[in-house]
């Protein structure tokens, strides 16, 4: 068996790194900000919400938007999963490129997109600190350690491995948004349910995301009441005692809440199905559409697979 | 005029629209909520469901439409029991406007919550976006169609509920308290729509003046049995009849001479003393060699969706005042209530006692507030009365026998002595909300912030929260669109419109403004012109029967 070979480093080499991935964070903090400050002033300008959205689908807008739901979903999941198939950095970085032109066709706002990524920012980043430690090391890896510091050991398979998982996972996060943000809730479940997803599935997450929001404000009114009685959050038998109740009330709230939704619904003859608003019509454009995506992925899969 | 101790026995019409017969109902703990009912309507009624708090109203209401089985007897819709198809055909016919609006907008967008019972009606997808548009033009929401119901406001999803039912094009429409939460102009949109509303009506409600506008006929229930049917002219022009009940809100007259237009007689505050000498509606001068309680300069306030809540607040506020703040709803009042609170922490300059409040939640500020929540619901969750009110002082780190001492005194002083061990989650609306006060009294604070104070309670309740309130000597804070609430406990009014105070003056002055409607768009007099209407129903009857105050 062949000995390792081993690359000693300089100190100020991986001070020099930390010191680049601390400049990352800020820079992805004040991304973060900036976006922020961007969503503040946007905000100010009304959307005009006369057009339900099931008819902006059916309008004239971008690739995405035109695409059949049902063919977008399976074309875009298929190519997601040819995506997370590779093994080599190279094709992984391409898909990441080919995620970012889909993100520009389909028009979605920077600062969207700007937050998903810097919300995977720092689960990647821990990955490219960790793996180079603990991947299993093969015959011929060569070792990397840094003066004065001989207890670690780097494998920098472990680092590619880690930027090969970074970018697939960057690329499909970076895929949702022409996937999901281009319809309307309603049109991605009820496509996903002709997809075989089963119904009442769908129907409790379209119900989930209403009321999510009515759950999370009664959540925020009754911890600020809380707070204003002077409730902290201590490590004491007391705390235990008043977050059992808050989360004891909340659930009946919620519970009754729930009675009266469906009181509500059945008020209006709902009988165990919701209403379809959508109607799906495949041209024959969406399947050549479909074919050319899954192609590029294909594509990407054989040159990982091949180098060809 | 009837003997309030006789029951008027129930009307029974020839072919009743929607009849109740002998029904009774139980909750699950066994408390009877309704017994025996006897109750027809007739195609076209115009039906006042009334009663305090607890009464069986909402619970009849469900039964009418389905929603709840009846413990025994039988509920009729065009002469035929509710069960199997009719039942069904009941739900499609019969619309029911909920209490609580998002109860009702369960969809993910406006367009598809009022198309909803379209569709389950199996209407084609044509006449279902011609009808949609329609209920929604004839709310005004026409141009908020694909917007999620949880972005909309208070007043836009209660007319958006009712676009749900006028889609469904109802014979007969069952509303559940419609006014409540809403701000003048916006119960004045909602007023218009439902006197246009063609078909048979059954408004619940505790807003007699409001009631007065739409319906005519009165049923008034009592610990769950029907105690009169008669009509709505005779019910209001007969003020022991609605004390008995709990429904009288004459109350409100006594301050003005039964004028209620009349500026009210509110004892000023020194701080209003010193605006009163300087002429017209100047913000709080502090008094000399005082520092004011509350002192705001250019605040500013944003929600992180980016909604510019406040725009360059300028406020002082003297201890002693009491401050009225009236808006439309989404003026800004509750997130100006939440900064000085420090719940929420806005660009500017915010202090209290001269000392900026500069961390969220304000440090130990909550020892100085007192903060009465708009839903009691969201202030209460302790397993017990007494539990709930101990919390604000053991919080404090008081000693356990002047905790003891703080909660017996502040149920005392909101007149629930002796509830100590009753669930709080079993109260009624009205004890529920002397609670949320109670809870808030036992901290002994400087300041009491209240948000719509009068919200869903029946008149007996806000008559009985009135004198609590006028008796207590704490600097008060009062967001309300309740005019008469305003004039009774407090002395000075802020006029809040998209996010900045535009008037700011003594109360007296505020009511009495012939301009205000002029200010924001709110009709702030539509209430008062209401109770004149119902004074000139029955020209000194109230004075013949009210009691010595």
């Amino acid at each position: 068996m062949t000995e390792p070979a081993v690359v000693v480093l300089p100190l100020w080499l991986p001070g020099l790194i930390l010191l680049l991935a601390a400049g990352g964070l800020v820079a992805v903090g004040l991304c973060r900000r900036w976006a922020g400050a961007a969503a503040e002033e946007t905000a100010e300008e009304e959307r005009d919400w006369s057009i339900p959205e099931l008819v902006v689908e059916t309008a004239p807008g971008n690739l995405f938007q035109r695409w059949d739901t049902r063919i977008k979903l399976a074309t875009l999941l298929g190519y997601a999963f040819l995506v997370v198939s590779l093994h080599r950095p190279g094709p992984a970085a391409a898909a990441v490129l080919i995620s970012a032109v889909a993100v520009l066709l389909a028009r979605i706002p920077s600062t969207g997109v700007l937050k998903r990524a810097a919300g995977i920012s720092g689960f990647l980043l821990m990955l490219a600190l960790i793996m180079p430690l603990t991947v299993r090391r093969h015959p011929g890896d060569p070792i990397v350690v840094i003066a004065g510091l001989e207890f670690l050991t780097f494998n920098p398979r472990g680092l590619t491995l880690a930027l090969t998982i970074g970018c697939k996972a960057l690329a499909v996060a970076l895929l949702m948004e022409p996937m999901l943000a281009t319809s309307a809730l309603g049109n991605t479940l009820e496509a996903l349910a002709r997809l075989g997803v089963p119904v009442k599935l769908t129907q409790m997450v379209l119900l989930s995301h209403r009321y999510l929001h009515v759950f999370a404000a009664e959540s925020q009114r009754m911890q600020t009441a809380m707070r204003a009685r002077g409730f902290k959050q201590r490590t004491d038998r007391r705390t235990l005692q008043t977050v059992a109740n808050f989360l004891g009330m909340l659930f009946v709230r919620s519970f009754d809440r729930t009675q009266r939704v469906q009181d509500a619904m059945l008020a209006r003859g709902f009988t165990g199905r919701f209403p379809v608003h959508h109607r799906f019509a495949a041209a024959p454009g969406d399947w050549l559409l479909a074919v050319a995506w899954l192609s590029v992925g294909v594509i990407l899969l054989l040159f990982d697979r091949f180098g060809l | 005029m009837h003997d309030i101790d006789q029951a008027l026995l129930p009307k029974h019409l020839a072919n009743p629209l929607l009849q109740a017969e002998q029904l009774s109902y139980s909750y699950g703990n066994g408390q009877q909520a309704l017994d025996r009912i006897e109750l027809s309507i007739a195609a076209g009624d115009r039906l006042a469901l009334v009663g305090q708090n607890g009464a069986g109203k909402t619970t009849l209401a469900r039964l009418l439409i389905g929603l709840l089985r009846p413990r025994s007897g039988r509920v009729l819709y065009a002469g035929v029991e509710l069960a199997g198809d009719q039942l069904r055909r009941a739900r499609l016919e019969i619309g029911l406007l909920f209490q609580d609006p998002d109860d009702q907008l369960f969809c993910n967008s406006l367009y598809e919550d009022v198309a909803f019972g379209l569709f389950n009606r199996g209407l084609a997808p044509e006449l279902v976006a011609d009808r949609v548009r329609r209920a929604l033009t004839t709310v005004g929401l026409e141009h908020l169609a694909g917007k999620p119901p949880h972005h909309l406001s208070t007043g836009q999803k209660k007319r958006a509920a009712l676009a749900t039912q006028l889609a469904m094009e109802p014979l007969v429409l069952i509303l559940d308290e419609p006014t409540a939460n809403l701000d003048p102009h916006q119960e004045q949109l909602l007023l218009e729509q439902l006197q246009r509303f063609s078909g048979t009506l059954i408004a619940i409600s505790h807003d007699l003046p409001f009631l007065c506008e739409l319906c005519d006929r009165a049923v008034v229930l009592e610990e769950g049995r029907i105690h009169h049917d008669y009509s709505l002219r005779e019910l209001v022009s007969h003020p022991p009849s609605m004390r008995r009940h709990g429904l009288d809100f004459t109350f409100r007259f006594s301050c003005c001479g039964g004028h209620p237009e009349a500026p009210r007689q509110v004892p000023p505050t020194a701080a209003a003393a010193v605006q009163a000498e300087g002429a017209e509606a100047a913000p709080s001068q502090p008094l000399t060699g005082t520092v004011p309680l509350f002192q705001l300069r250019d605040l500013h306030y944003t929600y992180p969706d980016g909604t510019r809540a406040l725009r360059g607040i300028d406020l002082t506020i003297e201890a002693g005042d009491s401050i009225a703040l009236v808006g439309e709803n989404g003026a800004g009042k509750s997130t100006l209530l939440a900064c000085l609170g420090g719940i929420r922490l806005g660009r500017g300059d915010c202090r209290f006692h001269g000392n900026r409040i500069e961390r969220k939640h304000g440090g130990e500020l909550w020892r100085h507030l007192g903060v009465v929540f708009q839903d009691s619901a969201d202030q209460l969750f302790c397993a017990s009365c007494r539990e709930e009110v101990a919390f604000g002082p053991e919080q404090m780190g008081l000693s356990k026998s002047e905790v003891a001492r703080r909660v017996e005194q502040a149920l005392c002083q909101v007149r629930l002595g002796g509830y100590e061990e009753r669930v709080p989650l079993y109260l009624s609306g009205g004890e529920r909300k002397r609670l949320a006060l109670a809870s808030v009294l036992g901290m002994e604070p400087e300041v009491l912030i209240l948000d719509e104070p009068t919200a869903g309670l029946d008149p007996r309740s806000q008559e009985l929260l009135l004198a609590i309130l006028q008796r207590l000597p704490t600097t008060k804070i009062l967001v309300s669109h309740d005019m008469f609430f305003i004039g009774a406990v407090t002395s000075r009014t802020l006029v809040m419109h998209q996010g900045k105070i535009i008037k700011n003056y003594l109360t007296s002055q505020f009511l009495s403004d012939k301009a205000l409607s002029s200010l924001n768009q709110i009709h702030y007099t539509y209430k008062n012109r209401c109770c004149t209407e119902i004074l000139g129903l029955d020209q000194g009857a109230y004075f013949q029967h009210a009691p010595d105050r």
